[in-house]
Formats: structure tokens, sequence, C-alpha cells
């Protein structure tokens, strides 16, 4: 496929974050989280969107076919989503992975080594208490990754597309997280929700 | 994080609404503390009892009720509401809690199409002749003393559902038949429907923000999609209107008379309004931010005054300063013209597929293509529907050119549906 081929759809989830859905995959091996343009080296989907000029990129996390861009410039992102969209064919037309396989653990304080063990107690919380509770509505929350303290999910069953999924996620989840696994920063959902077929809540309008 | 001291905001969102992200993330942005309450429980409420709430919207005493008993607990110091139903409720809150907010009557005549223009006629407010039908009456009578063409709509429904041009008495009978059905599925309480001389002219919409019962419009925004029935399903808003000046400074008055003849006093109003050569029609005023997601064609910009280094504000974002009377950095809308596509459902079925979503965002000028409609879920269309299939947002120099634009990427998309069972 050429990658005028590839698809992108831009799914701004507001003035300071945006989502990329890409028809190809960009990076197979779990969640990548770039916080700085230096974590990005090595990784030329990242390298590239932090070099976005005027954009003030702030984040970028890559899973799968999805691309999450935050930034802090107040640029909107007509411009900078298309800056964004050349990167990424950009990079799937390049000559080696987009995003770099995750490196390996070492023992420095906040490192992935810290981020393994944010990740054992979280995963227990989503197993005992936040999916016993979006079960309720055919839901199901998956743990991603933790990297850098920050914990991503991808939500599906009931909570994909659901109406009120934002209310779970910082409501419900971040709440849950602040409260028994307060060395967490955040939180971020790489789901798909456009793709969810059987929301448990959808919207009409008013 | 949140500071100790970080306002709490009650925010009412029905488990229906699109506003959800845009309220949430907004107030995330403010630093502000949120309790959500809906109508239905979230499956997190005991875990955050300070975070989810469930409150009666159907009634809006009973919820003022509950929102006391939480406040005991937790001091709220702002509410907002998401659409018609909740206005009320809110309304109801204010009251009880001494919050900003409107007169609960006022919010109440906002949310009845018959009280509204009872009011807004008693004020001097132009508004189409009208007349409220029992759904009990005989239709064809009613036909026979109606004058043509008319306009026959639910009294309590929005977003248009149910509402149904009649040039002759059998379109007359046809459209209070088909009604009746609508009510009996949508609102099974609702007795009545609304009979209205049909205005002809441009409709825009209006929105703004009341401050002590002060009406400060954000933006006119046209509707180049002639709205002259059968049904009315709305598809194309830009900003800045095209319309004449004089026309524009016609349409703010009427809005702002409206707002003053309902007792609206505080928080955001989305007007209908049309124009002719006999001045401003006030169609439906709603004590409520524009619908959907069309917010998001509307941005606040600091850059423009002066007053602040960059920042850009979303409308979410004023209408929770201005609950929780906090700073309003502007209240100027960004220099460029804007517009949003709600994208029209194209028939009845099932929706399997949307194609050429890429197609329709490398369209210039075009910011986001947002298809909110799932795979599999059954498209209804006007009168009896009112889910889109998406919305197409777009900006550039002009209106005419946004206006294009947003045309230009509606046709590259094309619709898979199969047949309903």
């Amino acid at each position: 496929m050429s990658v005028t081929d590839v698809r992108i759809t831009a799914e701004p989830i507001d003035n300071g974050r945006c989502k990329f859905l890409v028809s190809e995959p960009l990076h197979v091996g779990g969640v990548r989280r770039f916080a700085t343009p230096d974590e990005a080296r090595g990784s030329p989907l990242a390298e590239a969107i932090f070099a976005i000029p005027g954009a003030d990129v702030s984040e970028v996390i890559v899973s799968a076919n999805l691309v999450t861009v935050v930034k802090r410039s107040p640029a909107p992102w007509p411009v900078v989503g298309k800056a964004v969209g050349q990167a990424i064919r950009a990079a799937l037309a390049g000559g080696q992975p987009p995003v770099a396989s995750k490196p390996a653990a070492t023992s420095t304080p906040g490192s992935a080594t810290a981020d393994d063990a944010l990740y054992e107690r979280v995963a227990d919380l989503f197993d005992s208490q936040v999916n016993p509770m979006v079960a309720r509505h055919g839901g199901r929350v998956e743990l991603i990754d933790v990297q850098d303290a920050v914990v991503m999910v991808r939500m599906a069953g009931g909570c994909q597309g659901c109406g009120m999924a934002d209310v779970t996620l910082r409501q419900g989840i971040e709440a849950m997280l602040q409260q028994y696994v307060p060395e967490v920063k955040g939180i971020v959902d790489i789901t798909d929700h456009a793709a969810g077929s059987n929301p448990y809540f959808a919207a009409a309008k008013k | 994080m949140l500071r100790p001291d970080s306002p709490r905001l009650l925010l009412l969102l029905p488990t229906v609404t699109y506003r959800t992200v845009a309220f949430i993330e907004a107030a995330r942005r403010l630093g502000v503390a949120v309790t959500v309450a809906s109508e239905r429980p979230s499956t997190f409420e005991r875990a955050n009892p300070a975070g989810l709430v469930t409150f009666d919207f159907a009634d809006p005493a009973h919820a003022a009720e509950q929102a006391r008993a939480f406040a005991r607990t937790h001091l709220v110091h702002g509410v907002v509401a998401v659409d018609d139903d909740t206005a009320v409720v809110a309304a109801a809150i204010a009251e009880e809690l001494g919050l900003r907010g409107n007169p609960v009557a006022a919010a109440r005549a906002a949310r009845d199409k018959h009280r509204q223009r009872q009011l807004l006629a008693a004020a001097g407010v132009a508004v189409p002749r009208f007349e409220l039908l029992p759904t009990a009456a005989d239709p064809e009578r009613a036909a026979r003393g109606a004058s043509y063409p008319c306009v026959l709509k639910p009294s309590c429904l929005s977003a248009s559902r149910g509402v149904i041009r009649a040039d002759t008495p059998a379109e007359f009978v046809a459209a209070f038949e088909r009604i009746k059905r609508i009510l009996e599925q949508a609102a099974p309480a609702s007795r009545s429907l609304l009979v209205e001389e049909f205005v002809p002219g441009r409709e825009v919409a209006v929105e703004g923000l009341v401050s002590k019962g002060a009406l400060q419009v954000f933006a006119i925004f046209d509707k180049p999609d002639p709205l002259d029935g059968p049904f009315f399903e709305e598809t194309i808003y830009v900003t800045p209107s095209r319309l004449a000046r004089t026309a524009q400074q016609e349409i703010a008055a009427c809005a702002q008379a409206a707002v003053t003849a309902l007792g609206l006093r505080e928080g955001p109003i989305h007007a209908e309004v049309r124009h002719n050569h006999r001045g401003a029609w006030l169609i439906e005023l709603a004590a409520r931010p524009i619908g959907g997601r069309c917010s998001g064609a509307l941005r606040f910009d600091t850059r423009e005054t002066g007053k602040g280094k960059g920042e850009t504000l979303s409308l979410e974002e004023i209408i929770i300063r201005h609950a929780l009377d906090m700073p309003i950095p502007t209240l100027e809308r960004e220099a460029q013209a804007s517009g949003v596509m709600m994208i029209p459902v194209p028939g009845p079925g099932v929706l399997r597929d949307v194609r050429g979503v890429n197609a329709a965002g490398a369209v210039p000028l075009i910011e986001s293509v947002e298809i909110t409609a799932h795979p599999g879920q059954t498209l209804v269309p006007w009168p009896e529907g009112s889910r889109y299939l998406g919305f197409i947002f777009a900006r550039g120099e002009t209106s005419e050119a946004v206006e294009a634009a947003l045309r230009a990427a509606h046709a590259s998309l094309e619709f898979l549906l199969e047949a309903a069972d």
C-alpha cells in the first residue's frame, strides 16, 4: 500500500489534545508515550511530531494505529493536524519503524522499573474493582501500559463509544486511581470510540 | 491536581448528551472540582460519592431536594445544565442553593413552546400566530380552521423532532397523526401540540450568554440550507452571518426582547430567529447552549482583544466560568469564519459503514469530521429521528468559503446502510 492510500482521521478532544486514527499500524509493541523531544529520539514519528513548528507539542502517545498528540499552542488543529498527518505518512514511508521499541527497564527512580511496580498495582485495582464496576454496563477497561506514571487504558464493550465514557474515565477510574494509587500522575484513554458498535449510552442532539 | 479550595461545579449531564467530553475537559482545564449528576446511576457512584450523583431529572423540585442533601456534605459553587430538560432542573437547584441561575418559572417557560409564545406575544415580541391543540382534538375539524401554510410541532421536544409543515388540510391531518405517534414514543405524558403560522424568511441561530438579564450575543449563525419544510432537519451553521448589519441588529434585539419577556437572568441561550422584510421573528429560544457537538464551531480568542497572551477558550469554559463567577477573559469570538454541518440522515436503515472520511477531512478548510453514529446503529430520519450521523467542522477566511468546504466534505462521504428489520 502506498502512503497516499493511508487513511488518517483526526478526532480533536479539545484544543489541546487530538487523536489520529490511522488505517495502518504504526507500532505493534504495546504503547509508547513520549513526553519530551529527548524521549522521542530514535522514533521518527515522535521526533517529527515534536518538531512541528509552532505547535509546542508536549506529549505523543502511539498505540497500534492510534496517535494521540497533546500540544500547548493555541494553534488550531486544522493547521497542526495536517502537519501531524504529514509526519505519520513520512514515518510510514521511511525505512525504519515509526516508533522504536520500549527501552529495557533500568533502576533509576521514576523509570520503567517504577512504572512496572505501578502497573502491577493498577492492574490489581482494575481486576478487583474497576472492571467489575464497568461490567455492570457491559463494559471493559483494558490496562495497556504505565509510562512515566501515566496510565494508558483502552475501553471496550459498552464503554467503547459510550456517551458517558469520559465521565467513567475522569469521575470513576481516575478518581479511584487518585485514591488507591496516588503516585499515578494521569490517565490517557487511547480508545477508538468511533468504532464502538454497542455503546451503553448513545447520544442524541438536544 | 485539584487544590483544596477549588470551586465545585454541579454538572447536569443526561446520559444521552453529546456534551460530556466538552464540559468535563473544560472543567479540568479550569481546575474545577466536578460533580456529575445524571438521571441514571454511574457504576462508580459508590466509589466516588463526591463526583457522581443521580438526580431525578424528571422532577426538578425533587432534584433540587437531592442537590440540597448533597450540598450538606459537599459545598457547591455553581450549577450548569447542558440541554433543555436539565435547564429547568438547574434553575430549581440554583434557587434551592442560592446559586447563579435562572428563575424556575423562566426556565420552564423557555422549555414549553406554548408558554414561551404566550409570554413573547404578550411582551410584543414578534412570534408566529399560534394555537395549542390537544392530541385528543379532531384533526379534520382543526384542519378546516387552520391558515396555510402552517407548522405543527410537539410543544416539548427538541432538535426539530416532530416538526412538520402543512400546506393543505390533508397534510395537516397527516402531520397531526404523525406527531401523535411520535409523542406516544418520545413523550407519552405530553397531551398537546402547537399549530403555528409558517414564517417565510432566512433562519439564523443566535448564541449568547445572559448575565443579570442582559444578553451578550456571541454569534449569529446563518443556516444556508432553506428550512421551508416539510421537515426541519438542520444541516449547516456558518458564522459570521452574511445578513446585513441592520438585520443582524434586529435579530439580536429580538433575542434580547425574548430573554427579557421570559425572565431569563443568567446563563447561555440558543435561539432560532427568522428574518424577512417585516423584521425579526422569534421562532424558539432555549435556556441552554447550542446542541450536539456544534459548540466546536465556537472559539474565543483573547489575542483579538489584547487581554491575554493567546489564550483560547471554548464555549463550555465560558459557561462554567460564568456559573462559578470566575473571571471571563473574553466574550469575543475568534476573527475567522467558522461552520459546522450536522451530517443528515440519508434514509432509514442500519448503518454499516461510512466511507470517504479521509477524503472529507482532506478538503481544504475542514478541521475535523466526527462520525458519532456507530456501526449497527438504526438510523431514523426526521421528523421521527433526532440523532445525526456526525459533525463536520470548518474554519476559513470567509463564511462563503467555509460553507463551500462543508458541502464539499459532505459530498465526499458515502454511507452504507442496510434495511432495518
